[in-house]
């Protein structure tokens, strides 16, 4: 009988931990009514997956970052929480939906990954040998723990990416000009698939950028990709996008990726982000 | 650090700041994106800002470089959102047409159930992080990512469904011809369509077409029955 009830115990120590590190509503909720609001076939496409997403393994993810964002590492042995993500040192509750910005102590339009490789660096001393840095993805990277604990700060708030800037505005600007940008072998562009409402990839729906309440679920990362058993970030979408798009291999933190992400979350300003979200 | 105040090297710096100049520099040196237009920008970061691995192989030979400078069409297109004015789109008519190479003796219908296989198929010229090995696996055509051809598999609808096409269309002549050219270059029908140019690129060879001919016009096939 002790037997039976042991591996309970710690679970539900941990289920009520992950509950805790939520900052605003569950995901799923944020999502349940975004449906009611729209009814968008985007955001209806997986009733099993909009199921899934309270148990979602990107809950234990997010509880693993918040360990890491403490944890004194680097050679410098400091934690991460006086790096400055936007709303200043150690700010991460709605951080995250603010970003891509401008920071003055760079001079440079930052999107999240960024962001968080510059306070490795810088803080806590890692350099981009280490596999700290260079490992971006997979929900045992230290990367995509970090990333969906910070994130996860900014559930269910809108999207309010900074343009006061006229670097953020240009950024902004380029991304929405490479966005429309036809290249590579088979003439694509993001538009190509992400242009219209209500269409499919074989049996996928597919997200439309001027449809803004499904938008922000397209651009709600980190989430938790079924099909691929992982926690994936914003940069493994775009790359992603890019390989399907048979055009050039897009690098992770290039001013470039930047750019598109600033266009992609400007168009779903105002709309509340999921995070994490569950995505096929 | 003495180095870098000794005359010489001030006046090195001074001279690339000079050269920096013309193209909007600030006083660090680095390019002011605020001060390009957001397609000059677009095209730096492309190019200039390491913004994508340029230098790797792709299948079709040379480096991806090519694969992200626009060719006509392609500028054309993107300037309109795929709305060329009349003029334009006359200009991408003709210069499709004129891209059209035939078989020599003729469009014949191949096997239609390599050319379901092939419709099915949305493998090939992938690059980036993991690239598609055309000597393991032939490239496929991409057709049911948007378009819905024999229904006992889910096609996209991106694009107009094809179900039955053969049974309404028949296999004369024109139809033969039409569909060749559609595959090959559908610019010469439509232009700026999302459609790739799959002959014309040389995505698919002329026996490849041949089969997703047979597949949408031979009256065995599924997508006809």
């Amino acid at each position: 009988m002790i037997r039976k009830l042991f591996p309970v115990i710690p679970l539900t120590l941990a289920l009520t931990a992950t509950s805790t590190a939520l900052s605003a509503d569950d995901p799923s909720e944020v999502l349940r009514e975004l449906i009611d609001k729209t009814s968008a076939p985007y955001l209806m496409q997986s009733e099993q997956n909009i199921m899934m997403m309270e148990d979602s393994p990107a809950l234990w993810t997010i509880e693993e970052g918040e360990a890491l964002y403490r944890f004194p590492r680097g050679n410098n042995l400091v934690s991460l929480e006086t790096c400055d993500f936007g709303k200043g040192p150690g700010v991460l509750e709605g951080a995250y939906v603010e970003l891509p910005r401008y920071f003055e102590d760079t001079g440079k339009v930052m999107d999240l990954e960024t962001r968080l490789v510059h306070c490795m660096k810088t803080l806590q001393g890692f350099t981009d040998k280490d596999k700290e840095i260079k490992k971006r993805h997979g929900s045992k990277s230290d990367h995509m723990k970090l990333q969906t604990y910070i994130a996860s700060k900014s559930n269910g708030m809108p999207w309010n990416p900074p343009l006061d800037h006229p670097l953020e505005k240009a950024m902004r600007d380029a991304g929405e000009v490479m966005f429309y940008r036809r290249a590579g072998s088979h003439d694509f562009n993001c538009a190509t698939c992400h242009g219209e409402n209500s269409k499919r990839i074989r049996a996928s729906v597919l997200p439309d950028i001027h449809t803004p309440e499904e938008w922000t679920k397209a651009i709600s990362w980190p989430a938790f990709r079924v099909g691929h058993d992982n926690v994936r970030s914003s940069q493994h979408r775009a790359r992603g996008c890019y390989w399907q798009m048979r055009q050039a291999g897009l690098v992770a933190g290039s001013d470039a990726s930047i750019a598109i992400l600033s266009f992609w979350t400007d168009a779903a300003r105002g709309q509340p982000a999921i995070i994490p979200d569950m995505k096929r | 650090m003495k180095n870098l105040l000794n005359p010489m090297a001030s006046a090195a710096l001074a001279a690339l700041l000079l050269m920096v100049g013309p193209l909007h520099a600030d006083n660090t040196g680095q390019l002011d994106y605020t001060q390009m237009t957001p397609e000059a920008l677009a095209e730096y970061l492309i190019f200039e800002a390491k913004g994508f691995k340029l230098d790797m192989d792709v299948q079709e030979g040379g480096k991806a470089k090519q694969r992200m400078v626009q060719d006509e069409l392609q500028k054309v297109c993107t300037q309109t959102h795929n709305k060329p004015s009349p003029e334009q789109a006359g200009k991408i008519l003709a210069e499709a047409r004129a891209s059209i190479k035939y078989p020599e003796g003729g469009i014949k219908l191949g096997d239609w159930r390599k050319g379901r296989e092939l419709a099915w198929s949305g493998y090939g010229f992938r690059i980036g992080h993991k690239i598609d090995d055309h000597s393991k696996r032939e490239p496929g055509g991409n057709c049911y990512n948007c378009h819905q051809l024999a229904t006992d598999r889910v096609g996209g609808t991106l694009a107009p469904s094809l179900t039955n096409y053969g049974k309404t269309r028949g296999n004369s002549e024109q139809t033969l011809r039409f569909v060749y050219d559609m595959i090959y270059n559908p610019h010469a029908y439509f232009p700026c369509t999302r459609m790739p140019r799959m002959g014309a690129k040389g995505l698919l060879s002329n026996e490849q077409i041949s089969h997703l001919m047979a597949y949408l016009l031979d009256p065995e096939s599924p997508v006809n029955h």
